[in-house]
C-alpha cells in the first residue's frame, strides 16, 4: 500500500493536537513553538488569514532531498514515508537547498547536528502497518490517514460534492511530481503560504537528466583526448624526424 | 630589490590576526555548533563558506587543466614556465577547498561516507568523488616539482610515462566537477532566481571557470613576479588573454541568448536588486574584460593585462556569489549577511592559500630558472606603479561588491510582515468534534467507574486543548489499546485542577468523579 494522509484545511480547528502528538511520539521538547517547522517541531500548526494550516513533510512521490544526498541518508520507503538515518548523514545540507518545500531542518545549535523532519511515525507506527500519531490524534478528522489512491478519491468527492466550499485543487496531486500528503481548502494555496510556482515534473530528474550523461562524458572524453594527443605528437615526430624523446 | 611587498611585519601581522579570528572561529564552530557561529539558519543553509570558499576556489583552480592540456596534450611546450605555478594554484585551491568544506560540514568525520555509501543520484555525490580525485591527481601532477628538487632521478622518470594518462584524467575529472557546481542547482528550479536557474548552469559553470581559472594564471604570475622581483612571461601571458577573450565571447553568447530565450531579461530591468546584481556581473565581470583583451595594446601593457585578469575574476566571483546568495535570497523570505566568524574562516583559507603559494614558490622549483627569464624584460619598476594602480582598483572593486550586497540584503527584505502569523484566532467551535466519552478501567479499592466527558471539561466557546494535551494526558492512540492508557491515569493527573483551587477537590469528594454503581 502507498500510505498518504489528507489534511482537509477547512475541518481543522487549529487544536494543535496533530503537532502534541508529533512531539509526544517522537519525544521532542515541547517548550519550542508549534507555529512553523523547526528540527524541535516536525509537525506545525500555522495560523494565517483566519486558516488553521497544518505543516509537515510532504513525503514526496519522488523525493527532491533523497536525491539530493550523496549519502542516501534520506530514502522513499515502499510504505510511502520519506526517512532519515542520521547515522549516515555528513551534514552538507543539501537536502535543505533541494527540498523545494523547503521542509528538512537542521540542529543549529547542537555541535554535531542531524538533519530533522517528519517521517511520517514509520518505525513506530507506519511500518508496522499503522496510522501516524498525528493523523491517530486529529479529533475533528481534518487529517487522515490511508490509501493515496483512496484519499485521491475521497477529495475529489469531497470538492465535486461541495464545491463552493472547496477550491478545485488539491495540493500534492500533482506538485513536485506528486506527494503522499494531499491537502484541500477553501482558500487558494499560494495565500496560505504554500509555494505557488512549483512543477509538475519529478525534482529529482531535473540533476538525473545531467547526471545520466557522466560515463558518455568519461569515456568519450578520454578517446578523444587521447586522440588527440597522439595526433599531435606524431605530426611532431614526423616534423622532426625520428628523433626527440617522448 | 627595493620592489619587495611592502614590509613583512605588516604582512606577517596581518596574516597573523586573520589566522588568529579564524582559529577562535573554528574552535568555537565546533564548539557550540553551525548556529552560534555564523548567520545560516533553516531558512538560508548555504552561506559564504559555500558560495565563495566552495564554489569559487574550485573555479579559480580550473586554469590547472587548461594549462596542463595546452601543454602536453596540444603540445605547446611554450607554456611549460607557467605549468608548475598553476598546477600548483589548483592543488591548494583543492586543498583549501577540502578544508573550507569540512568546518561548514555538520559532521566533517563522516565525509568518508561518500566512498562506502552510493547515492549516484545526488550531483553531490559526484561532486565529492571530483574533489577527492581530482585532488590527487593534481597532487600527482606536481610531484615532479618535489623530484626535481630532490634530484629523484628514478622517480622522474616513472612519473613521466603515467603523465599523460594523469593529464588527460585530469581534465576529464576537472570538467565533470567545474560543471557538477553548477548541475547542484538544477534542482532548485523555484528557488533559485530566473536571472541564474537555467538548465544549462552546468555548460555556463564550466565556461566561466576556464575563463577564470586562466585569468589567475595572468593574477598569480604578475604577483609572483611582484613578489619574487622576476620578470613575467608576458608574451605567454598575453596569449593567455586572448584566449580569454574568446572563452569570454562564447559564454556571453551562450548565456544571453539562453536568457532571452527563456524571457528573463524582463527581470534585469524591473529595478530589483537582482537585476542590479546581473547588470554589474555581466558588465563589469564579463564584457569589459573581454574587450580589454580583444585590444592589443592592451594586451601588450602589464597593467592592462593584470586589470582584465582582475575584472574577469571579479566576474567569476560576482557570478558564483549571485547563484549561491543574491539569486536565492528571495525565495529564502530571510536576509543573509555572513557572521565575522564565517568572513574570519573565509579570509583565513584565502591567506593560507597565499602563504603556502609563497613558501612553496620560494622552496620548490616552481617558477622557471631566472636566466630564461629577465632578459628581454623591462625593468620592474613598471610593475610596481601599475600593480600599484590595480591593487587600488581591486580594492575599489571590493568595497562596491560589499556595499552592494550589503544594500541588496537591505532592498530584498522579505515580504513576510504581509501574512505573520497570527498569534491567536478563533476556533470554529460549531465544528469541534469530541472524542467519545471516554471510560475509565476501575482498579480494585475504586468506589466506582469514572467516566470522562470532553464536553463538561471544554470550554467550546474558547476551547484550548493544550492545557491538558500532550504534556498531562498522551493523546495517542495506545498500541496496547484504551484499557492500558486508561489504567495509567490516576489522582495525580485529575488532581492538578481537581485541587480545591481550579476545580473541587478530589479528596473531598470522590463521587464527583466515581459514578457508585447503582
Amino acid at each position: 500500500m502507498k500510505a498518504a494522509i489528507l489534511t482537509d484545511l477547512t475541518k481543522c480547528v487549529g487544536c494543535e493536537a496533530c503537532a502534541l502528538a508529533c512531539k509526544e511520539i517522537n519525544d521532542l521538547p515541547r517548550d519550542s513553538a508549534n507555529h512553523m517547522l523547526t528540527a524541535y517541531t516536525w509537525s506545525a500548526m500555522e495560523h494565517r488569514n483566519g486558516v488553521n494550516i497544518r505543516r509537515q513533510c510532504m513525503h514526496c512521490e519522488e523525493p527532491a532531498c533523497a536525491s539530493a544526498c550523496p549519502v542516501g541518508a534520506l530514502s522513499k520507503t515502499p510504505e510511502g514515508a520519506v526517512v532519515y538515518d542520521g547515522s549516515k548523514c555528513i551534514g552538507c545540507r543539501y537536502c535543505m537547498i533541494a527540498c523545494p518545500f523547503g521542509i528538512p531542518k537542521y540542529q543549529w545549535d547542537k555541535p554535531i547536528p542531524l538533519i530533522q523532519k517528519c517521517i511520517f511515525c514509520y518505525e513506530k507506527a507506519l511500518k508496522a502497518g499503522e496510522q501516524p500519531a498525528c493523523t491517530a490524534a486529529c479529533p475533528t478528522g481534518a487529517t487522515i490517514f490511508g490509501e493515496r489512491q483512496a484519499l485521491i478519491a475521497e477529495a475529489q468527492q469531497r470538492i465535486s460534492s461541495t464545491p463552493e466550499k472547496y477550491q478545485p485543487h488539491i495540493f500534492g496531486l500533482k506538485e513536485a511530481g506528486g506527494t503522499s500528503v494531499l491537502y484541500t481548502s477553501a482558500v487558494p494555496f499560494a495565500e496560505l503560504g504554500f509555494p505557488a510556482n512549483l512543477i509538475e515534473e519529478s525534482y529529482p530528474n531535473l540533476t538525473w537528466k545531467v547526471l545520466n550523461k557522466i560515463p558518455g562524458i568519461v569515456t568519450t572524453g578520454t578517446a578523444f583526448l587521447a586522440g588527440l594527443w597522439w595526433i599531435v605528437n606524431r605530426r611532431i615526430k614526423l616534423q622532426e624526424k625520428p628523433d626527440e624523446t617522448l | 630589490m627595493k620592489l619587495k611587498l611592502p614590509k613583512p611585519s605588516f604582512w606577517l601581522i596581518t596574516l597573523a590576526v586573520i589566522w588568529a579570528a579564524g582559529i577562535i572561529s573554528v574552535v568555537y564552530r565546533f564548539y557550540n555548533g553551525l548556529g552560534a557561529a555564523t548567520n545560516l539558519s533553516d531558512q538560508f543553509p548555504w552561506g559564504i563558506w559555500i558560495g565563495f570558499d566552495i564554489l569559487i576556489g574550485v573555479a579559480l583552480a580550473a586554469g590547472g587543466f587548461a594549462v596542463c592540456a595546452t601543454i602536453y596534450i596540444f603540445n605547446l611546450k611554450e607554456y611549460r614556465p607557467i605549468g608548475r605555478p598553476t598546477v600548483l594554484t589548483a592543488f591548494l585551491g583543492y586543498v583549501l577547498v577540502i578544508v573550507a568544506l569540512l568546518v561548514d560540514l555538520g559532521k566533517p568525520y563522516n565525509v568518508w561516507h561518500v566512498i562506502t555509501m552510493w547515492n549516484h543520484h545526488s550531483v553531490m555525490f559526484e561532486v565529492g568523488w571530483c574533489v577527492m580525485l581530482y585532488t590527487t591527481v593534481l597532487f600527482l601532477e606536481f610531484l615532479p616539482a618535489f623530484f626535481e628538487r630532490f634530484r629523484m632521478v628514478f622517480w622522474q622518470d616513472l612519473f613521466h610515462r603515467i603523465l599523460i594518462p594523469l593529464v588527460i584524467a585530469g581534465v576529464i575529472l576537472s570538467t565533470l566537477h567545474q560543471s557538477s557546481l553548477g548541475s547542484l542547482y538544477l534542482i532548485v528550479p523555484t528557488k533559485l532566481h530566473p536571472i541564474w536557474y537555467s538548465g544549462m548552469l552546468p555548460v555556463f559553470f564550466f565556461i566561466s571557470a576556464l575563463a577564470g581559472g586562466l585569468a589567475m594564471v595572468i593574477f598569480e604570475s604578475y604577483l609572483s613576479a611582484r613578489a619574487f622581483g622576476k620578470g613575467i612571461e608576458h608574451r605567454l601571458l598575453a596569449q593567455i588573454s586572448r584566449v580569454i577573450a574568446v572563452v569570454l565571447m562564447i559564454y556571453l553568447v551562450l548565456r544571453l541568448q539562453n536568457m532571452v530565450e527563456r524571457g528573463a531579461f524582463k527581470h534585469v530591468f524591473d529595478g530589483s536588486s537582482e537585476g542590479i546584481f546581473f547588470l554589474i556581473e555581466i558588465i563589469l565581470g564579463y564584457i569589459t574584460p573581454m574587450m580589454l583583451f580583444f585590444n592589443a595594446r592592451i594586451r601588450e601593457s602589464k597593467a592592462g593585462l593584470f586589470f582584465g585578469a582582475v575584472l574577469t575574476l571579479f566576474g567569476l566571483v560576482m557570478n558564483r556569489l549571485n547563484v549561491a546568495i543574491t539569486g536565492m535570497a528571495r525565495s529564502a523570505g530571510v536576509e543573509y549577511l555572513p557572521s565575522w566568524m564565517e568572513v574570519a574562516v573565509t579570509l583565513s583559507v584565502i591567506a593560507a592559500g597565499l602563504f603556502i603559494f609563497r613558501l612553496a614558490a620560494k622552496y620548490l622549483p616552481v617558477f622557471p630558472r631566472e636566466e630564461k627569464t629577465g632578459v628581454h624584460q623591462p625593468p620592474l619598476i613598471e610593475a610596481g606603479r601599475s600593480g600599484k594602480l590595480a591593487m587600488g582598483l581591486l580594492a575599489g572593486l571590493l568595497i562596491l561588491v560589499l556595499a552592494g550586497f550589503g544594500y541588496s540584503l537591505a532592498v530584498t527584505r522579505p515580504n513576510q510582515s504581509a501574512d505573520a502569523p497570527q498569534a491567536a484566532q478563533a476556533i470554529a467551535a460549531e465544528s469541534l468534534e469530541f472524542p467519545a466519552p471516554i471510560e475509565f478501567v476501575q482498579s480494585e479499592e475504586s468506589p466506582g467507574q469514572v467516566i470522562f466527558n470532553h464536553e463538561s471539561h471544554v470550554d467550546t466557546s474558547a476551547p484550548n486543548c493544550k492545557n491538558c494535551h500532550a504534556g498531562l494526558f498522551s493523546i495517542r492512540a495506545s498500541k496496547a489499546g484504551a484499557a492500558a492508557q486508561t489504567r495509567a491515569v490516576g489522582h495525580d493527573q485529575c488532581g492538578t485542577c481537581h485541587n480545591g483551587e481550579k476545580a473541587f477537590n478530589y479528596e473531598e469528594s470522590c463521587d464527583g468523579c466515581h459514578m457508585s454503581s447503582e
